[in-house]
Parts: structure tokens; sequence; C-alpha cells
């Protein structure tokens, strides 16, 4: 059961399950839970944590949306709507 | 589901497929390149192709790291796991890659150590814990690959790891789309251009494809309705007579892309003079290096490499295939000696490789079908 669904729209890959992580078109939607120095825990549509490196979106704050490639966020690309 | 629903709802792809309809001249065949590997992928698995005309056509692109990585990398990537008191660190993608001496699965088998990680970062914890080793990670990927190798480096300078090492073999899409477009036997009348790596370097780097040859590249998402949408803007920028970048991936793509990754990559990284592509050839200014500022954790300074120079092997088709003059099921050992599980060539590797997505959604299907 999605805990987050509105993170579909992103794309559908989650923390466990990304496909080819050596393509460079694959990234992991995750909105921030908190923010830790340069990592955040972070949940992806279904509900799973991680600590994400976030060096690369600095501004990061929890109800962002990021796209995750390989453990470090790439892009910021929105707020997470209830 | 909803939030995806709404890029996959029928109603609005009969609604897509019948403007495509609409908007494609009967008497014209089109040529569209989806660069990358995530696209082709899509395309398969949803059947998008059957949804068009029989005159538009998609071709299937360069974007699969793993798939134009010479086999003379993996040969020199490979032997650095032959070293004592090396552990070799590469993505679980790159695992069932044939060297010349087999795969790092087979390498792993005979002994050798090496490891799959997820993230560069993992490989960097693992120098870490292990102060008496040298851990090497076997960096591979585009521009959104590219700036996770670029913090873990900076990260490994800021800590003080020594005992830790990149072997880069990280390249660019656009001069691979430049090589494509300049390749003599090359036909094609537009681009979907990337998604994720576009987050990363924005739309820009694309102009040239527009103001230099006069193609209409669209950077699109990845669901069905978007491949559709991206179709449709390129399909009307030829009916206007024009050329353009447009950016239909616009809830995740900025146009300036994420200048926090640039200047990681900037800072981490400096442009080989030229690299090889297999299936392409050289290409100039095409891949990444470490800059001299990160030359203590660069692999290739670290550790004395053959410099393996491998020919493919000549049945294979891979660079026609990965060129978009042949379908991958035109190749001679399509599906006969080249099988996702005993593949010959690159592109039958990875998942996302042409003629793996092709032998699964396609071949398959068909024979079970027949």
């Amino acid at each position: 059961m999605a805990s987050r669904p509105e993170l579909a729209r992103y794309g559908l890959c989650t923390l466990d399950l990304d496909g080819c992580v050596t393509c460079g078109d694959v990234a992991v939607p995750v909105v921030v839970v908190e923010v830790d120095g340069l990592e955040a825990v972070c949940e992806d549509r279904l509900g799973q944590q991680a600590r994400i490196a976030i060096d690369l979106t600095p501004e990061a704050v929890p109800g962002d949306v990021l796209l995750v490639h390989l453990g470090v966020a790439i892009a910021r690309v929105g707020r997470a709507t209830p | 589901m909803k939030f995806v629903d709404e890029f996959r709802d029928p109603r609005l792809i009969r609604a897509a497929a019948e403007e495509i309809r609409r908007l494609a001249d009967p008497d014209r065949h089109y040529r569209i390149m989806e660069v990358c590997g995530g696209h082709t992928h899509s395309i398969y698995r949803h059947g998008i192709q059957n949804l068009l005309p029989p005159n538009i056509e998609f071709i299937h692109g360069p974007g699969c790291p793993v798939c134009v990585l010479p086999m003379g990398r993996v040969d020199d990537g490979l032997s650095l796991a032959e070293r004592p008191g090396v552990i070799l660190t590469a993505f679980g993608d790159m695992m069932r890659v044939p060297g010349t001496r087999g795969s790092p699965l087979e390498y792993q088998a005979r002994g050798a150590d090496i490891r799959m990680v997820y993230s560069p970062l993992d490989a960097l914890k693992l120098a870490q814990e292990n102060p008496d080793r040298q851990v090497v990670f076997f960096a591979i990927g585009f521009e959104t690959t590219a700036p996770s190798t670029a913090v873990t480096l900076m990260r490994a300078k800021a800590l003080g790891v020594k005992n830790f090492s990149v072997f880069c073999n990280h390249v660019l899409i656009v001069p691979a789309i430049r090589a494509i477009l300049d390749s003599p036997d090359m036909r094609l009348d537009g681009f979907i251009g990337p998604g994720h790596v576009s987050t990363v370097i924005g739309c820009r780097p694309y102009q040239f494809v527009a103001r230099d040859y006069g193609k209409p590249i669209v950077i699109s998402g990845f669901e069905p309705l978007d491949i559709l949408q991206s179709t449709i803007m390129i399909l009307r920028q030829l009916r206007e007579g024009r050329a353009e970048v447009e950016n239909q991936y616009s809830r995740v793509v900025p146009w300036n892309g994420n200048p926090a990754a640039l200047r990681a990559m900037a800072e981490v990284f400096e442009l080989r003079p030229y690299f090889e592509w297999r299936g392409l050839g050289f290409i100039s200014q095409s891949a990444l290096k470490l800059s001299a500022a990160y030359a203590e954790w660069d692999a290739e300074v670290r550790f004395e490499l053959p410099g393996v120079r491998v020919t493919d092997p000549k049945a294979a088709q891979c660079g026609e295939v990965l060129k978009g003059v042949l379908r991958p099921d035109q190749c001679k050992l399509f599906a006969r000696d080249c099988t996702p599980e005993h593949p010959v060539g690159a592109l039958m590797v990875s998942s996302e490789g042409a003629c793996a997505a092709y032998y699964h959604y396609v071949h398959r299907v068909g024979a079970v079908g027949r």
C-alpha cells in the first residue's frame, strides 16, 4: 500500500527497486523527513526510509521532493502534497 | 494508481495517438531517436510503437553506459582486481559484463575480491572499514551518475581517505548525440532527449542539435503519455518547419539543470581529449577523468593499467544497432549466439540495452505467440 502515492508522478522507482543503476536515467522520488547536516532521512512512495546524501541539494528541507540516484539527491523537484 | 494514472489514462493515450496520426504526413517516414535506455525500456514495456502509425519509427540510441563501454576498459578494470590487496567495487549491473577473460562474476568465482555496491558512497565506506586494503570503485554512467562519484570523491578528500580510488569511465551524452548526427549513415528526424540526465545538465547543452543540425529535440519523461506527448511535440516542430529544444518533462527538469551538481562535477572531473565508445569509435571530449586536484584518488594514476584495446567480435553488429542503422533482430547473432543468458555484445547484457529490451518484450513475446 503506497503511503506517499503522490510521488508516483515523478516516477515509480523505489529505494529498493530502481532498475538498472548504471543507466543515466533512473532516479527515485523521495520526500525529505528530516535533515541532518549533509544527509537527510528520506521516504519513498512505499514508506521505505533511507539516509540520502544531500550535498547537491543543500537547500532541501522536510517536505521537499527529491530525486535520488545512487544514494545521492540529484534534484529537488517540488513539495510533497498530502 | 492515483498520480500515475494521469500518465497512463487510456482515454488520454488514445487521444495522443490520434493526434500523432493527424500530425504525421502519410507520405513521409519519420525516424525519431530516443537517446536514453530508460526510454527504450519504456517504449518496449508499454508497447508504445504499436500505438503509432507504421511510418513513425523509434530508433534506439546509445544511452546505456554499460553498452557503450569497450571491452578493453572492462579488462583494465578487472586487472585491478587481480592485484594483491585490492578490493574492486562495482554496480550490480556491471557484474555480468563480459571482459576478454570473463565477467566480474567469473573473476569473483576465481577468487578475485570484487564486491557489488549500490552507491559509490558504499565503496568509500568500505575503504574506511578496510584501511589495510586498496578499495577501487569502477565508475560508470552518464551525467546522472557522475555527480554521485563527484560527491564521493569530495568526501574522500575532506575525510582524508587515502586507500580509496576511482577507475573513471563516466561518459557524456551530448558528444554522443553529436557523433550520431555526424555519422554519414544516419538519417534522423528528431530526438527524444534524456530525462534525468537533464535534471543535472539542464536543456541548454542540447541547443546545438536544433541550431547546427536543424533537428527538433524534446526532453521527455518516461511514462507512456510523456513519450507520446514528446512525439507530438517533435511532429509539430517538423510540420511547422521549426527546430528547437523543448522540455516536455518540466515537472522534473529545470531549464538550467542543477548548478550544485554541475559545480561538483567541474571541481572533480575534467574532459578527456578523446574516449572510445563501443560501436561509435573514438569521440573527442566525450568522457571524464579526475581533475589534477583529485589525481591522488585516480586509479589510473595510482596503478599501472595495461591499457587494453579489444576489437569487438566481428559477427556482432553492436555498432550498427547502437547507431540505429540496424534493428536488434537484424543482427546476425541476435537470439541465436547472443542471448541475455549468454551475451556476446554488451547491448544484450544490460536490461536497458536495446537488444535485451527487444529480446524480452518483442522476440520472446512473439515466440510465445507463435
